[in-house]
C-alpha cells in the first residue's frame, strides 16, 4: 500500500522559467552574432597569421575577390559572386591557381590538394599574363556588376602565415601591374595585450 | 492541503461572484520541455557555428602611379633601411648622407615599433624602406606591418622593395646570413 502512494506522487514540476529565459538570452546572442563560414570562400584553407594591431576593418561580406596564397606557394583567385566566376572562369565553380614559383611544382595543380584537404572546384591554371587579364576581368565584373563605377568592393590577400614571401612578392608586382593599388591582406587578432 | 487554500487571501475567489470548483488551482502550468528542446537545438547549432573570431582586413596602399616611371626622390639621410633575412631576422639601419648606411642592428621583432618611433623623433621626414628576403615568411611581412602601424608615427611612409644581393652581403658584415 505504502509503495502505491508513492507513485501517486507522480512528476515533480522544476520551475525551468529561469533556465529558459537565460537559454533565450544566449540564443539571442549567438542569432545576432553569428557570421557564417560560408560567407567567406573557404576553397581553400589558409593558416592566417595574427596581429595585435586592432585599428582594422572587418571582413566585407560580399563583393570579394579572394587572392589565396598557400604555404607551398601556390596562388588561388576566386570570388564570392557566383555569377561573376561562370562569366570570368566558364564554371560556376571555377577558380583560378597561379603558381609564380617556376623552380617547383604547384601543390594544387599535380595533386588536387591543398594540404590535406581536396580542392572541391574546378582550377584554370593560369600563366603571369592569364593571371593579370583575370584579376582584371574580375575587377570589371565586380564593378560593372554594382552598377555604381565607384561601388566599394575588395581585394582581399589570405595568405597562409608560412608562405614564402617570394610568392607575395611576385603576387604584389602582379597587383600593381593591373593598377591594384589598395588592397586588404586578412589576419586573425591576436588575444594578448600589447606591451609597453 | 485543500482546505488550507480557501484561507489564503490572494487567492481572489469571489471577486467575480461567482464560485469555483477548484479555487485552489493558482497559475497554469505549461510543460516547457518541448520548447525548451527546440531552443536548446537551436542554441547549439548557433554556437557551433559561429565564428566569434572573425577575421580581419589588414589594408595596404601602394605608392599610386606607374613603377617603372614615376620615380620619387628621396634624400639619403631620410631612409630607413628595415630589412628581414630568410631566418627571419630583422635588420635595421640608416641611410646616410653620402649615400652610405650605418651599421645594420639586429633587432626582435616586438622591439621594431619603438626602434621606428624612436628613428621618427630623430628625423621626421623618415621614410621606411622595406627590403625581404624571398624565402622570409609571410608572417613577418604582417608582423612588420603590424609593429609599423602600432608605431605612434606622424605619417607612415613605407615602401617594398625587392632584396638584392648586394643587401645580403651588407648584412653577412653584421651577422646576417
Amino acid at each position: 500500500m505504502r509503495k502505491q502512494r508513492n507513485i501517486k506522487k507522480a512528476s515533480i514540476h522544476i520551475d525551468m522559467t529561469p533556465m529558459v529565459d537565460v537559454i533565450m538570452l544566449l540564443l539571442t546572442f549567438f542569432m545576432l552574432t553569428a557570421t557564417f563560414r560560408a560567407a567567406e570562400s573557404e576553397a581553400v584553407e589558409v593558416s592566417l597569421p595574427q596581429t595585435l594591431y586592432t585599428d582594422t576593418n572587418k571582413m566585407p561580406e560580399r563583393d570579394v575577390l579572394t587572392i589565396s596564397v598557400t604555404n607551398k606557394g601556390d596562388i588561388f583567385l576566386d570570388v564570392d559572386n557566383y555569377k561573376y566566376r561562370e562569366s570570368v572562369f566558364g564554371d560556376i565553380f571555377g577558380m583560378g591557381l597561379y603558381h609564380p614559383d617556376t623552380l617547383t611544382k604547384s601543390e594544387a595543380e599535380t595533386s588536387g590538394k591543398v594540404g590535406d584537404n581536396d580542392v572541391k572546384r574546378s582550377l584554370m591554371v593560369l600563366n603571369k599574363q592569364q593571371f593579370e587579364d583575370k584579376i582584371r576581368d574580375l575587377k570589371r565584373e565586380l564593378r560593372d556588376g554594382t552598377g555604381n563605377p565607384k561601388a566599394e568592393f575588395r581585394v582581399v590577400v589570405k595568405g597562409d602565415k608560412d608562405a614564402d614571401f617570394g610568392a607575395i612578392e611576385d603576387l604584389i608586382t602582379v597587383l600593381n601591374e593591373t593598377n591594384t593599388k589598395v588592397f586588404s591582406m586578412v589576419t586573425m587578432i591576436k588575444h594578448e595585450k600589447p606591451k609597453e | 492541503m485543500a482546505g488550507g487554500n480557501f484561507d489564503a487571501p490572494d487567492s481572489g475567489q469571489g471577486r467575480g461572484g461567482k464560485s469555483y470548483k477548484k479555487p485552489a488551482q493558482r497559475g497554469v502550468h505549461i510543460d516547457m520541455t518541448p520548447m525548451v528542446d527546440v531552443i536548446m537545438l537551436l542554441l547549439t547549432f548557433f554556437m557551433l557555428t559561429t565564428t566569434l573570431s572573425a577575421p580581419q582586413l589588414m589594408n595596404i596602399n601602394l605608392p599610386k602611379g606607374d613603377v617603372t616611371k614615376d620615380k620619387v626622390k628621396l634624400a639619403a639621410n631620410n631612409i630607413l633601411f628595415v630589412r628581414v633575412t630568410d631566418k627571419n631576422e630583422v635588420f635595421v639601419s640608416r641611410g646616410k648622407e653620402d649615400g652610405s648606411e650605418s651599421n645594420a642592428e639586429k633587432i626582435g621583432m616586438k622591439e621594431l615599433s619603438a626602434k621606428l618611433e624612436a628613428e621618427h623623433k630623430i628625423n621626421e621626414e623618415t621614410v621606411i624602406i622595406l627590403r625581404f628576403d624571398r624565402k622570409a615568411k609571410y608572417s613577418s611581412l604582417v608582423d612588420v606591418f603590424d609593429e609599423i602601424n602600432r608605431a605612434k608615427l606622424k605619417d607612415r611612409r613605407y615602401a617594398i622593395q625587392p632584396m638584392e644581393e648586394v643587401d645580403k652581403e651588407f648584412l653577412k658584415a653584421f651577422g646576417g646570413y
